[in-house]
């Protein structure tokens, strides 16, 4: 008897194969980049904090390349000036750019990125259009100084941080662009982490040596630059209220958490409360995480907040919050229950029970199965690299988790890798276009991963967003796909950059109804949309 | 306080006159502080009137003085030679032959005047460590608030500690308490692996030992394997039914795996093991808050900052309750928790994560 395979059938048999795993660790052919953090016995704080990844398309082929920022090079001798000696190739930042067979080619110096200078350690990466010309533009942290490399859409970049003002200084971690105040121009923010520099750094542990807790340095503020729209930018940060909250921000991510039309800002800090800015809508913001419910765990603690996620994993419409911490402590999930009050639900959700032993970094929610929930992937490791020696219990280097979501509720999933690494940067897109999420992580003193999906099962939609009267990339879009909700956004994780294009898995849907709120207020409908494409849609010009 | 026990001493004393005239030199030195003078005057003294008692006391009394122990033993025997009642002559040769590192010989010494600190020292240097955590008590009754004295007792009863599980590895290397004893070293170095595997072993040998299980728990939850945990927990509940950290430890266990209803039913039993525990109080709290049982996530927590005003517990369960009634839309009420949550906190610091 021929048995017929409907598309249920096939999915159905999908599901029986759930045990095997998601992604399939792929070489990245082509790609010979090494992550020099340059560990030291002095344990400069900075050496295992970097380092960013971005998947972005910077050439507009329709392939993601992916671009890494590079550490530098520290010896026991580090003082004040710093050198971390970036104009050695071993040190530079790198832009692969992918070929249509699936490889890349290092295109760093032809595109004017390769030295990123001497004094600057570097950590993150944001891509955003700040100039809406169609290119994307590449925004880099340090330890140090910033840059801002604008895309100038033949392969090269130019540096142009000086003319628009976003060097900032001291210790930059993860930031992202973004439209606060809706004027159709990408704003950026950026996240500073403490205090510190060579000759105030200090080793803590005793005899083990280790790295400090950051309540040993003294906190600091994050930045806020508003997009003149001139190719120059205006540090806003005192005026818009971040000047007084100090803090000892790691990750960021956005989503308009209440639905007021502006688009608020999540901030993790490392060791203490987390920040929940409420954007008020007339350039100011207002910290409101201790009221909200999004500052502690349920235990009234802080937490060693370093990645974090702002997206709807329980598809309720409403943007809620991860923030991958140290062992002992839980990653944070923070549910928006409306109104502006979030609930810890860390247990609840099951997401406790996978992470009392971990540390996070990189995170993000996507839907890796296509089944309609979002998933949870994160870059384990700890922050010491000596902490199997003082405590036997945990590891330095560590698995990946995926955790795939099941209505809401987090089970663990083989994600395919099978050897221990110090991850730190994770950034999510799909590489080979093949309408399943892939995901790019960095590692301490080593080579990127790539977790190819498998792509086993359920339809997808992938959708490219084209502002008109918006910012062009459509970046704080609320879209609704067959009712579930992504905010528009490359930013979140750590220190990374995501595809911006917005991915939605559709189970077993083969149409689709697409419902995008704009930043600039402008609401949209698609109905009947075919699932299994990549979509750009262009907001209209006149509401 | 030498001085004044021996002038007190001299007073009803009869010695010769010459001898008398070097004891009273000696003491008018002693009170110029001129020791070297005094040991010159008592010596005299004790060649003067080789039978006279206080002579040799005052001459020990001072080699104590000047902190030449060693020197200071042989007059205060010859004193005791003379007269074996002389409580003071006890007193400062059992200090001296102590000083020395002749504690078998000082203990009857110290022993005869009551001097119970060096009493309790001299037992530990000698190993009689029963007694030494006796008399420790006994002088800790009299001084509770000495930290000399509550530090030798600890230190007495560690060590006694460590005897007896010294012996116990000994005599029976392949008991389930020595491997259980073997298994709470590795824990508090914290060496879980090796603490697993001991306690594993005690339990394959004894399954129902009690509180084997608890601490094995105790070992998974450490390192955050909470099915483990609540496997073993489960077992210890189920051998004690009556115990109320079992039943304590299974709730917290179920907790941290969001088994939120299980969690419930054990923390009340908990409660009703042993009513009124802060912590058991508190969890049971989360518990139903997590359940959804509202009412008596508040009235445990609200029993918590009955019990506990100023802690870390008193802030967590304000705070718990800011989070309740922010819920419930009862939002003055969740503002005057927040603000008992920060008053807390500033006065005795945030919360500290595990």
């Amino acid at each position: 008897m021929v048995r017929r395979f409907t598309r249920r059938n096939l999915l159905s048999l999908a599901g029986m194969a759930a045990a095997a795993p998601i992604f399939e660790v792929k070489p990245l052919r082509g790609i010979d980049f090494i992550l020099q953090n340059s560990p030291t016995p002095k344990k400069f704080l900075i050496e295992t904090m970097p380092g960013g990844v971005a998947l972005f398309d910077y050439n507009n082929d329709g392939l993601l390349d992916i671009f890494l920022v590079n550490g530098g090079r520290i010896t026991e001798a580090l003082h004040v000036p710093e050198n971390f000696d970036r104009a050695n190739p071993r040190y530079w930042n790198r832009l692969y750019r992918q070929n249509r067979d699936g490889s890349f080619t290092d295109v760093t110096q032809a595109a004017g990125l390769a030295n990123v200078g001497n004094g600057n350690y570097g950590m993150g990466v944001a891509v955003g259009d700040y100039d809406n010309d169609g290119y994307p533009d590449l925004f880099v942290t340090s330890y140090g100084k910033n840059v801002l490399y604008h895309n100038n859409g033949d392969g090269t970049f130019t540096d142009v941080t000086a003319k628009a003002g976003v060097a900032g200084g001291g210790w930059s971690v993860s930031a992202g662009f973004f439209d606060y105040n809706n004027d159709g121009l990408l704003d950026l923010f950026v996240t500073r982490y403490m205090e510190w520099d060579a000759d105030h750094n200090k080793i803590c542990g005793g005899d083990w040596h280790t790295y400090c807790p950051p309540s040993v340095f003294p906190a600091t503020t994050c930045l806020l630059y508003r997009n003149r729209g001139d190719g120059t930018f205006e540090d806003v940060s005192a005026r818009a209220g971040f000047t007084a909250k100090k803090g000892r921000a790691l990750g960021v991510a956005f989503a308009d958490y209440d639905g007021d039309g502006f688009t608020d800002i999540f901030v993790s800090n490392d060791g203490m409360q987390q920040y929940l800015f409420h954007n008020n809508g007339d350039g100011t913001f207002n910290e409101c995480a201790l009221e909200s419910g999004a500052a502690l765990t349920s235990d009234g603690k802080g937490l060693s907040g370093m990645g974090t996620a702002f997206q709807d994993y329980d598809n309720d419409g409403r943007p809620d919050v991860i923030v991958t911490v140290l062992p002992r402590e839980l990653y944070g999930l923070y549910h928006n229950d409306g109104a502006g009050a979030f609930t810890y639900q860390s247990l609840e959700t099951g997401l406790g029970a996978l992470t009392s032993g971990s540390s996070g970094w990189g995170v993000g929610l996507e839907d890796f199965d296509n089944d309609g929930w979002k998933d949870l992937f994160v870059a384990q490791s700890h922050v010491l690299d000596n902490v199997q020696q003082i405590d036997a219990s945990l590891r330095y280097k560590e698995l990946p988790l995926l955790a795939l979501n099941h209505s809401g509720h987090f089970e663990r999933a083989d994600s395919g890798a099978t050897t221990p690494i110090a991850a730190r940067g994770a950034a999510f897109g799909d590489i080979n276009n093949d309408g399943f999420m892939d995901v790019v992580l960095t590692t301490l003193g080593g080579p990127p991963m790539l977790l190819l999906n498998r792509g086993s099962g359920g339809h997808w939609l992938s959708i490219m967003l084209r502002g008109t009267r918006s910012n062009r990339d459509g970046y704080g879009a609320r879209v609704s796909v067959n009712g579930q909700i992504r905010f528009a956004t490359s930013a979140g994780s750590y220190v990374s950059a995501n595809d911006k294009r917005l991915h939605f898995g559709l189970g077993t849907a083969e149409k689709a109804t697409v419902e995008i709120l704009w930043p600039s207020g402008t609401k949209q409908s698609l109905n009947g949309v075919r699932a299994d494409q990549f979509l750009e849609i262009r907001e209209p010009e006149h509401p | 306080m030498i001085r004044l026990f021996l002038l007190a001493w001299l007073a009803g004393q009869s010695p010769s006159p010459d001898a008398m005239q070097h004891i009273q030199a000696g003491l008018a030195a002693r009170k110029q502080h001129q020791v070297e003078t005094e040991i010159v005057e008592f010596r005299k003294a004790t060649e003067l009137d080789p039978a006279l008692a206080d002579a040799f006391v005052n001459l020990g009394a001072a080699y104590m003085e000047k902190g030449d122990y060693g020197a200071a033993i042989t007059p205060l025997k010859r004193a005791l030679e003379i007269s074996s009642d002389l409580v003071v002559a006890h007193q400062f040769l059992g200090y001296a032959l102590l000083e020395q590192g002749y504690a078998a010989e000082a203990i009857p010494h110290l022993q005869r005047v009551g001097a119970l600190d060096a009493l309790g020292v001299a037992q530990i240097e000698t190993g009689q460590l029963n007694e030494a955590v006796a008399t420790f008590s006994a002088a800790l009754a009299n001084r509770p608030n000495d930290p000399d004295l509550q530090y030798y007792l600890g230190h007495a009863s560690g060590l006694l500690s460590k005897k007896s599980i010294d012996t116990l590895l000994a005599t029976h290397p392949d008991s389930a308490r020595a491997h259980q004893a073997l298994a709470e070293n590795y824990f508090v170095l914290r060496q879980m692996p090796q603490a697993e595997k001991e306690y594993l072993e005690a339990l394959r040998l004894r399954p129902d030992l009690p509180s084997l299980h608890l601490e094995l728990g105790q070992v998974y939850a450490n390192s955050a394997q909470w099915p483990k945990a609540e496997t073993e927990f489960r077992a210890e509940a189920k051998l004690r039914p009556g115990s109320a950290e079992a039943a304590y430890r299974l709730g917290a266990a179920l907790l941290q795996q969001g088994k939120s209803h299980d969690a419930l039913v054990e923390l009340k039993r908990a409660n009703e093991l042993k009513p009124e525990m802060p912590e058991t109080l508190y969890s049971l709290g989360k518990a139903a808050s997590l359940a959804g049982d509202n009412a008596t996530a508040e009235q445990s927590w609200l029993k918590v900052v009955e019990l506990e005003k100023d802690t870390s517990i008193a802030a967590q369960s304000h705070f718990g309750l800011a989070g309740l009634y922010r819920k419930q839309g009862k939002t003055s009420q969740a503002q005057h928790e927040m603000q008992e949550f920060q008053k807390l906190q500033s006065t005795i610091g945030p919360p500290r994560s595990e």
